[in-house]
């Protein structure tokens, strides 16, 4: 059995209940630790970047789709949302929903593509999707203004609840436990659906999706389903990006954000939950701590995921696994 | 009027069509027999560049000798990240990793070269790009020529290379059917390394070639590698006839965008087209492989 | 005895506060925040503006300023609004600077600017030409460069008066900066009575220009051709417009404009293509002030380089911090106020003075250059 499926295996037998109110519990904690503007911000990036690759990893390494495209995904919801919010006036939470839906959407239309292609073609289609959504974003201008880009963007509104103070995302903070509750969620309900026989499915045609048809299976449905969830949590990270930043320009979605999603996940450990997220946090506070050294801090970028493609490839999980295994003496 | 800036601009597609078959070549043959996807082939292409800039202008070389040094760089570099990464990662059977690896290089190349050379951007100026012939209203240069003749040349070497010696016979048998190619006693590892060298050979010569019409920096690479992923795609990948018409093309897709509609949409068109071919013929224009593996 | 008493005490409180004095002055300093890219594509911006920063710098603490000495740190803004948010936010946490310089790109200053404001520190850009920045802008961003509008309906007035030209091709990159320079121009020149003949953008990964150069040619009669665009791009872009036989520098009657950007070695690159080019430039280095001609001297005898616009402006960032200090800022605050008051600061690049918008309107900082056949500049004293 390959590297990356025992990794998975032993992932899945290990008990995990108690994780989730710890992390409920870390993320509760981390910005009263991690005091100062800056520090708050980038746990929010955090956030949000596990968003994309937790919806990239389901595509990617449950369902084996092939999908170069994540950062059209990304694009979609932040600018559907914001479009709405600026020119139509709808309210944040409903702008919110219509711009998972309409990212979800476009990810079951790159999905028909899957439905034909495997491996390289899909990769360069998906990436090819990418460029052209990129592109529409980029010269549309009438629609999203463009380079010209979208200021301004007000954080969601306040919110209040009788009997506790009103809850203010202008607040760093606030905003932090927003998005990094909404990742919870979001993880809680991925986890659920790859336990359930979803999971066994959407396995079954990442390994051999002929073989799976032969048992009954619609392979095709099931890709447009995978596709279409990815695709709504990368949407649901655009949103909040848009919200967060204040700030919208179509170059932040450029084609080269797919591939540092692409990172996280394989650097975390693609094919399980928990690896995407330790990925999306570990690199995006690496640059962040490695700021002093310039611009070999993107070449220690690069070097780091060469090493881990060579060296191991179920990322820090099996990493992780490895390091358990040799304390506890166990096989 | 009209007909002489119709010409003008099939001129000019031809030419730049030509400029991204240089770059789409080595991909085409890497993907024919490897069956794999190299994003840092462009960063091969922007390497090559650069080393023609310097032997010709920090060494004082001539230019057709920088050519041959860009090819070298190329050769040796490629051999030297198929040892350390390729090679291991091929043994271990996946398909997704070599990608990923190739990512990986392709940011370690690309600011490796930004720390180095920095980011402004290099002009390399050779003789040849300043002669301009004006021939029945329209124009082109001196350099134009050359990249065509020695595309030329580099096609029908490779081609004569592929049909008829035994290594090119071999390297079409493996990128057929690895399997079989292996039972008739060929080393497919040995073949492996020696496409990746020429790929990297080509791709590097190509950056030579390109250097006087890029705009050179780190990032030269970027600009062209996903159109010459299109390319490639669009004419079938592991196709080499397919790969020049697609890439000629794409070149008078993106002269006559700009002549009729807007530079802008440049990218809409090719990669609309791109995803048209995919959901219709995805084995390209011109295909030679077998459905099975699409 | 009562009164010798009391000149005693007087005198030694007097040596004391002098002494006391004299210590505190080394400890005196001015922080400077610099948020510049230091890395990806806007990277050489980042790289000149340190170089102006440091002579400056060397120049004033050589004595300091009101006893006041200058630091700087510099944090990367890569250019974009979230790394440039980033960077900014890390450079108030914990430098905790009294005044900010920075962004370049327009896009990256814009999402600096709410940060600057709710930390109350007083920012000066000199890079980004986007209207915004200072329309409505805040009371903490100061711009001493000129705006595009500025730029804009000045180049399109001189164009149609000195040069009589008529018919005019707006050819920019499709970025914020290009983009809105070449409306400005355009919404000019119509009103004066011009006409665009043709209007063609085009993306920064753009390498060849023929197609583009060969449209211009078929569009007829064109006088000037405003060209919005970085060196690389524009590089390319004079070569393919002087191969077409479209510009001056390829026996063409065209004549190109404008730009965001050329360095003084673009004629060297470019070569007889470049003829004829008008161009304005932020910064003229022909220019026979004493304070220019020391700059040049100096620049060139620490960086064995010529100064660009990007090093002349960075320089006069900081010799205006040094020109409010010396008016008694010492803080924040008072920074922020100086700045305001500014109304006759001298640098190398022009004079400042700032509107009620905090936007420096005084024409002298834009400068008319034409290309002579020698490929050296002549400068065109249009202000």
């Amino acid at each position: 059995m390959s590297d990356a499926a025992a990794t998975r295996q032993a992932y899945r037998s290990s008990p995990r209940r108690y994780a989730f109110l710890a992390a409920a519990l870390a993320i509760a904690v981390l910005p009263m630790v991690l005091t100062g503007n800056y520090w708050q911000t980038n746990l929010t990036v955090c956030a949000i970047n596990v968003l994309l690759a937790l919806g990239l990893d389901f595509i990617l390494g449950y369902a084996g789709q092939l999908n170069l495209g994540q950062s059209a995904f990304y694009g979609l919801g932040a600018y559907v949302s914001t479009l709405l919010i600026t020119k139509l006036g709808v309210p944040f939470w409903g702008a919110f929903a219509a711009g998972v839906a309409f990212a979800g959407l476009a990810g079951m239309i790159l999905a028909l593509f899957a439905v034909r292609l495997r491996g390289h073609y899909l990769a360069i289609a998906s990436l090819g999707f990418a460029v052209i959504i990129h592109q529409i974003l980029l010269n549309w201008i009438s629609l999203t203004q463009g380079p010209l880009g979208i200021y301004a963007i007000p954080p969601p509104p306040a919110i209040a609840i009788p009997g506790l103070p009103v809850i203010d995302f202008r607040n760093p903070v606030a905003l932090f436990y927003l998005v990094a509750g909404f990742a919870l969620l979001t993880y809680f309900i991925l986890d659920q659906l790859v336990r359930s026989p979803i999971g066994e499915t959407l396995t079954a045609i990442r390994e051999d999706d002929i073989s799976a048809s032969s048992l009954g299976i619609n392979a095709a449905a099931w890709k447009v389903f995978a596709f279409g969830v990815g695709a709504a949590v990368g949407g649901a990270a655009g949103c909040f990006y848009a919200t967060f930043v204040g700030t919208l320009v179509p170059d932040a979605f450029f084609i080269t954000e797919s591939f540092t999603i692409l990172s996280m996940v394989i650097v975390g450990g693609m094919g399980t939950l928990i690896g995407p997220v330790w990925g999306a946090i570990l690199l995006t506070l690496l640059p962040e701590l490695l700021r002093g050294i310039g611009d070999l801090r993107l070449v220690v970028y690069g070097v780091a995921l060469t090493l881990v493609v060579l060296f191991m490839p179920g990322g820090l999980v099996q990493a992780a696994q490895l390091i358990r295994s040799k304390l506890t003496g166990a096989r | 009027m009209t007909a002489t800036i119709v010409a003008q601009q099939a001129i000019n597609g031809i030419v730049l069509g030509s400029l991204y078959v240089l770059v789409a070549l080595g991909l085409t043959l890497i993907y024919g027999v490897l069956v794999q996807i190299n994003f840092a082939h462009a960063d091969f292409v922007t390497l090559g560049a650069f080393a023609a800039y310097f032997f010709m202008h920090v060494l004082g070389g001539s230019y057709l000798a920088s050519i041959g040094a860009a090819l070298v760089v190329g050769a040796v570099l490629g051999w030297a990240i198929n040892v350390t990464i390729f090679a291991p990662l091929r043994r271990k059977g996946s398909e997704l990793l070599p990608l990923i690896a190739t990512i990986g290089v392709s940011t370690i190349m690309q600011n490796a070269m930004l720390s180095l050379f920095g980011p402004v951007p290099y002009a390399f100026e050779t003789p040849y790009s300043q002669k301009v012939f004006r021939v029945a209203g329209t124009f082109f240069t001196l350099q134009s020529v050359i990249i065509i003749a020695v595309s030329t040349v580099t096609i029908a070497l490779l081609y004569a290379f592929m049909k008829f010696t035994f290594l090119g016979k071999a390297l079409r048998a493996v990128s057929q059917d690895r399997e079989t190619a292996g039972l008739m006693g060929i080393n497919p590892n040995y073949l492996i390394m020696l496409t990746f060298i020429l790929a990297s050979a080509l791709a590097g010569m190509g950056g030579a070639m390109l250097a006087p019409v890029l705009v050179l920096t780190p990032f030269a690479g970027t600009t062209v590698i996903v159109k010459a992923f299109a390319i490639v795609i669009i004419g079938g990948f592991g196709n080499v006839e397919g790969t020049i018409l697609a890439g000629l093309l794409v070149g008078l897709i993106e002269s006559f965008t700009t002549q009729y509609l807007d530079p802008g949409l440049i990218d809409i068109v090719v990669f609309g087209l791109l995803l048209l071919m995919l959901a219709f013929r995805p084995t390209g224009l011109v295909s030679e492989r077998r459905e099975e593996n699409v | 005895m009562r009164k010798q008493h009391v000149l005693a005490v007087s005198a030694l409180s007097l040596i004391a506060s002098v002494a006391f004095g004299a210590a505190n002055a080394q400890d005196k300093t001015i922080k400077i925040g610099a948020l510049f890219p230091m890395s990806g594509p806007g990277a050489y911006f980042g790289a000149q503006d340190k170089q102006g920063v440091e002579l400056a710098l060397e120049q004033l603490n050589k004595d300091g300023v009101n006893g006041y000495k200058f630091t700087v740190q510099y944090e990367d803004s890569a250019c974009s609004p979230l790394p440039a948010s980033q960077a900014a936010k890390r450079l108030i946490d914990q430098y905790k600077p009294d005044v900010i310089i920075g962004e370049e790109c327009s896009d990256a200053t814009l999402a600096i600017m709410p940060i600057v404001e709710q930390a109350k520190t007083p920012m000066i850009n000199a890079g980004s030409s986007a209207l915004k920045v200072t329309d409505p802008g805040n009371p903490y961003t100061f711009r001493i460069m000129p705006n595009e509008v500025m730029q804009g309906v000045d180049i399109a007035t001189q164009a149609y008066n000195k040069l009589n030209a008529r018919t005019a091709v707006l050819l920019y990159e499709n970025t914020n900066a290009g983009i809105g320079n070449a409306k400005v121009f355009k919404d000019t020149f119509e009103k004066l009575g011009g006409k665009i003949v043709a209007d063609i953008g085009f993306g920064r990964d753009v390498n060849d220009f023929t197609s583009i150069a060969t449209r211009i040619a078929g569009v007829g009669k064109v006088d000037v051709i405003p060209t919005y665009t970085l060196e690389g791009q524009g590089l390319k872009i004079t070569q393919a417009l002087a191969q077409a036989g479209v510009v001056k520098g390829g026996d063409g009657p065209a004549i190109q404009l404008g730009t965001i950007w050329l360095p003084f070695g673009f004629e060297q690159k470019a070569g007889k293509a470049a003829l004829g080019y008008v161009r304005i430039v932020q910064f003229d280095p022909t220019d026979q002030r004493d304070m220019v001609k020391n700059f040049v001297a100096t620049f060139k005898a620490k960086f064995n380089a010529d100064p660009t616009h990007i090093n002349a402006h960075a320089y006069d960032q900081i010799m205006l911090i040094g020109d409010v200090v010396k008016r008694g800022a010492k803080d924040a605050q008072s920074i922020r106020d100086q700045l305001a008051a500014t109304k006759s600061f001298v640098g190398v690049t022009g004079s400042v003075e700032f509107d009620k918008n905090n936007q420096n309107t005084k024409m002298d900082t834009i400068h008319y250059m034409e290309t002579k056949p020698d490929l050296s500049w002549n400068a065109l004293k249009w202000n």
